[in-house]
């Protein structure tokens, strides 16, 4: 059997890095999918639909991507009712209070910053990881 | 219309009646003279008396044995018949029975000469009872046909058919009076609002110097005079110099009365004026009123240098171009008007075009034609929203706005439809006027918005700058008259001085007009500019709002690249430390000290982009007003900033004082907490000591304390401050410490930031209208007031 995979809604290769980096650090054994923008993510969630083993366990979205942003997807998800359970960790530049609110509004199941200093970033990661993979009980 | 003899005996010829002969001296001011009964008639005629019940003479000049062949007292009781004949005598019976005589003199008939005396022209008239028969020399060899006169006064009437303007046609009348009498110099004199007169228009003899343009004080045609110049045609003066004839007796018999001469040919000149033509050198002079419904408007004045004789003839057809002119008049001065009008209207047109094309009131004044030109004055100034714009010569600003405080009272601007204000002698009025005289004397002014914003102003100089004044004891030497320095009428010019100073030419009708259509103008104007300028407030809002919106995108998409720097330069971190870990490296350390400091400068730029993207938000958010109690916002803010923590950790005496209660405000808490924790921090930050001594108070707007400092746009609102004992601000940085990102120190002295405190403080503080501002000393302390008016006055609260 294999693992349900993490999607990570990332266009900078440097953030994405530091996903797989913290993933790595955290010794979390999911595979990593990349989505480069809003749209990729989408498909690549609808195209896995109805396989099990290739259903997706947690998504960490961007909210600023490239085209349909972070703000579309985390809407488009909750309104299919073949993705509407899954979890979405949204990561942002900022902590608008109005990105916030947009946010958990539209069905995110978590708010976080990007810090700019790289050992926070990574920890920030980590936590996330903790909390989703280990603590939480995550729909089947 | 009969004059009854003066009687009053205060004056010197005590209750008798007065004559010039005797009496003429004697006289202090022209302005007593009685010059209607002057007792006397001029040397170069004669003249009777008749009782009108039958022609009997009661009085006669005492010169009728030159021109008569009898003596006085050999005519005085007998009939007229026996110096004029009986057919003659029908002819005056048939007169007096017909024609109302009492309003002028008529030609009779012309008495032939006799042995040794030359051909008389009669003249009869009544006045107060009695019939005046004159007798004046015909001037003439040979008997001239009346029909030439009539020929010439026809044609000279012709020519004053197409008056453009008052003074070409005075300039008409003058030469037609010359070409008729022949005289030296004719003038047509005009009489201003003030009585003083000038000469407006003139023809004379080439080699005569001209008087055209002067003006002469008021005095110099005394009231009398003018008074008589209301009821007669004509006054001639063939030999000014000439001597007088008394009448014999002095008063008439049966009334006692002394004879009204008003409308005699022959009446003697009073003194004065004699003298006053001899100063001039003037041998005769012939003078006819002009007349303006009723009232006179002018006169024409002729000199001629030489004694002369003014024929019957010529004198009736003077008057008829006199009458003429003064019936013509009115249409001169409405082809003027309309001429001054159309002027107006022109200057009027130029400055619509002008001011529609600049949209601003600087095209009211700053080019040709300006408002000045509009209206004929010294200078004009337009006042609105505290600016004065002005042209041409004004009052200095603190003037102005001092008339314009004064305006401002002036009941005449209560009116909606003609809100203005004129005088001629403002300095009278007004006491900010006084010493404005040269400038100022005459003031137009008009309202277009009665909020005390708006004004429109034309000033006159006082008159006696602005003519040229003929008899100006420095222009000229005085000439003593006969009687010495007494009675020149050049004595007057002093007093005449007084009664012109600080008084200017008056306003017309057609110029308060004029302003008033401008008003309309003007108001046009403002509207429009109030529009543009509210147009630009909000493409400035919009612009801002832009600004605002790039701030936050921009220092938002800076911080993704940041972090993937952060991330390189922590990975180089990480292998260099692993490498002098396993000790294999060659590195000194000093590498890993670069990488420190690329890794410590992203992060002071996320710091600064953090402040950039607060500022932003600041610009942008909205602020929730309500009833706020200061006292819980100001613990808020220093339990925020960690303030008492500082405070009561260190072990010295540092304290944050609050002297009194703050107030409750209407405004919005999360954004005053803001405030306060910004000006903790930096209180908290500059300290010169190891201890701070803080305090926040406030000033209510209705203490009577000083207010140190403070905006003139805060008045009438509460200071709120921060006071610290800090480091101080120098005076030159007020400014500067307001810069987003400005530091007044070292990156790291004074626990290092971004230099956004202040600037977040002021933005907040001016989303709630407010103002922000700095008294600081170096090495004293800073003291930041704030005002946060926010809601409209009247919400505040006291607190509970």
């Amino acid at each position: 059997m294999r693992l349900q995979n993490i999607m990570v809604v990332e266009d900078s290769d440097e953030d994405f890095d530091t996903v797989c980096d913290a993933a790595r650090r955290g010794g979390i054994l999911h595979p990593i999918v990349r989505a480069r923008s809003g749209a990729e993510c989408l498909r690549l969630l609808r195209g896995s639909a109805g396989n099990h083993d290739a259903l997706t366990l947690l998504v960490l979205l961007d909210l600023n991507t490239p085209g349909d942003d972070g703000r579309d997807v985390l809407r488009e998800v909750r309104s299919d009712d073949a993705l509407g359970t899954v979890p979405v960790v949204v990561l942002s530049a900022s902590a608008n209070a109005r990105d916030v609110q947009f946010c958990y509004a539209n069905g995110a199941n978590a708010y976080h910053v990007k810090p700019v200093d790289h050992g926070l970033h990574l920890k920030v990661l980590q936590d996330i990881f903790a909390y989703w993979l280990s603590s939480a009980v995550l729909p089947a | 219309m009969s004059q009854p003899a003066l009687v009053n005996p205060t004056l010197p010829w005590g209750a008798g009646p007065y004559s010039i002969k005797r009496h003429g001296t004697t006289l202090a001011t022209c302005d007593s003279e009685p010059v209607q009964t002057p007792g006397c008639i001029q040397a170069h005629g004669a003249l009777l008396v008749l009782r009108l019940a039958d022609l009997h003479i009661l009085q006669a000049s005492e010169n009728t044995l030159l021109h008569l062949g009898e003596d006085p007292t050999a005519l005085l009781g007998q009939p007229v018949v026996r110096v004029v004949g009986a057919a003659r005598e029908v002819r005056l019976r048939e007169m007096l029975a017909r024609d109302a005589l009492d309003r002028g003199a008529a030609y009779a008939f012309t008495l032939p000469p006799r042995a040794g005396r030359a051909a008389l022209d009669v003249c009869l008239h009544t006045s107060g009872g009695v019939a005046v028969l004159e007798f004046e020399g015909t001037g003439r060899a040979e008997y001239r046909a009346d029909d030439d006169f009539f020929m010439l006064v026809k044609a000279a009437v012709g020519r004053l058919q197409a008056p453009v303007s008052v003074r070409a046609f005075c300039q008409q009348v003058t030469q037609e009076v010359r070409a008729i009498t022949g005289l030296d110099r004719v003038m047509a004199y005009r009489f201003h609002a003030d009585h003083h007169g000038e000469v407006i228009a003139e023809s004379k003899r080439d080699t005569l110097d001209p008087w055209l343009g002067l003006h002469y004080p008021a005095a110099d045609i005394p009231q009398p005079a003018r008074e008589i110049f209301k009821r007669i045609w004509i006054r001639p003066l063939p030999d000014a110099a000439g001597p007088l004839m008394e009448l014999v007796p002095l008063a008439n018999p049966d009334s006692g009365l002394a004879l009204d001469m008003t409308h005699c040919a022959l009446r003697g000149a009073s003194v004065m004026y004699s003298e006053y033509l001899a100063n001039m050198g003037v041998a005769a002079s012939l003078t006819m009123p002009i007349m303006r419904d009723g009232e006179l408007w002018g006169l024409i004045a002729c000199h001629h240098y030489t004694t002369t004789h003014f024929a019957y003839e010529v004198r009736a057809a003077c008057e008829l171009l006199s009458q003429m002119a003064s019936l013509k008049l009115k249409s001169a001065e409405q082809a003027e008007q309309l001429a001054y009008r159309l002027k107006m209207e022109d200057v009027h047109q130029q400055l619509v075009v002008r001011s529609a094309r600049e949209g601003d009131l600087l095209a009211l004044t700053a080019y040709e034609p300006s408002l000045l030109d509009a209206i004929d004055a010294g200078g004009a100034g337009l006042y609105h929203l505290n600016r004065w714009w002005c042209v041409g010569n004004v009052p200095d600003l603190a003037q102005l706005d001092q008339l314009a405080a004064w305006l401002y009272e002036r009941p005449e601007f209560q009116s909606a439809t003609r809100p203005v204000f004129i005088t001629d002698a403002l300095a009278g009025m007004c006491p900010a006027a006084v010493g404005l005289e040269d400038v100022a004397s005459g003031l137009l002014a008009t309202v277009f918005s009665r909020q005390r914003r708006g004004l429109l102003v034309w000033f006159r100089p006082q008159t006696m700058r602005t003519v040229k004044w003929a008899g100006n004891p420095d222009d000229k030497p005085r000439v003593p008259g006969p009687q010495g320095m007494r009675l020149t009428p050049r004595l007057s010019f002093e007093t005449f001085i007084e009664s012109v100073r600080g008084r200017s030419l008056p306003w017309s009708d057609i110029e308060v007009d004029a302003a008033l259509r401008l008003r309309l103008l003007v108001l046009e104007l403002v509207i429009t500019r109030n529009e543009r300028l509210a147009d630009l407030n909000a493409d400035l809002t919009r612009s801002n709002e832009e600004l605002d919106a790039f701030a936050y995108v921009a220092s938002h998409d800076l911080k993704e690249p940041l972090r993937g720097i952060h991330r390189y330069a922590h990975q180089l971190f990480e292998s260099a430390q692993a490498r002098i870990d396993e000790q294999k490296g060659d590195d000194d350390g000093e590498g890993l000290q670069r990488v420190e400091s690329l890794m410590r400068l992203t992060l002071r730029m996320d710091s600064l982009l953090d402040s950039l993207l607060h500022f932003s938000r600041v610009g942008r958010m909205e602020l929730e007003f309500e009833a706020t109690d200061l006292n819980a916002v100001v613990a808020d803010a220093i339990e925020m900033t960690g303030a008492l923590r500082t405070i009561s950790g260190s072990d010295s005496d540092s304290s944050i004082d609050i002297p009194r209660a703050m107030p409750v405000v209407q405004c919005d808490s999360v954004r005053v907490c803001e405030i306060y924790s910004n000006l903790l921090a930096n209180a908290l930050k500059y300290k010169r000591q190891a201890e701070a001594h803080i305090e926040i108070g406030y000033i209510r707007a209705d203490e009577a304390t000083e207010r140190p400092n403070a905006p003139a746009a805060s008045a009438g609102q509460d200071i709120f401050y921060v006071r610290d004992q800090g480091i101080g601000i120098d005076r030159r940085h007020y400014e500067q410490v307001f810069r987003l990102f400005k530091r007044m120190h070292g990156r790291d002295e004074y626990g290092g930031g971004v230099g956004a405190g202040l600037t977040i403080v002021q933005k907040l503080v001016q989303r709630h209208g407010g103002r922000v501002w700095i008294d600081s000393a170096l090495g004293v302390g800073t003291t930041v007031y704030f005002t946060l008016p926010g809601a409209p006055s009247g919400a505040r609260v006291e607190p509970g």
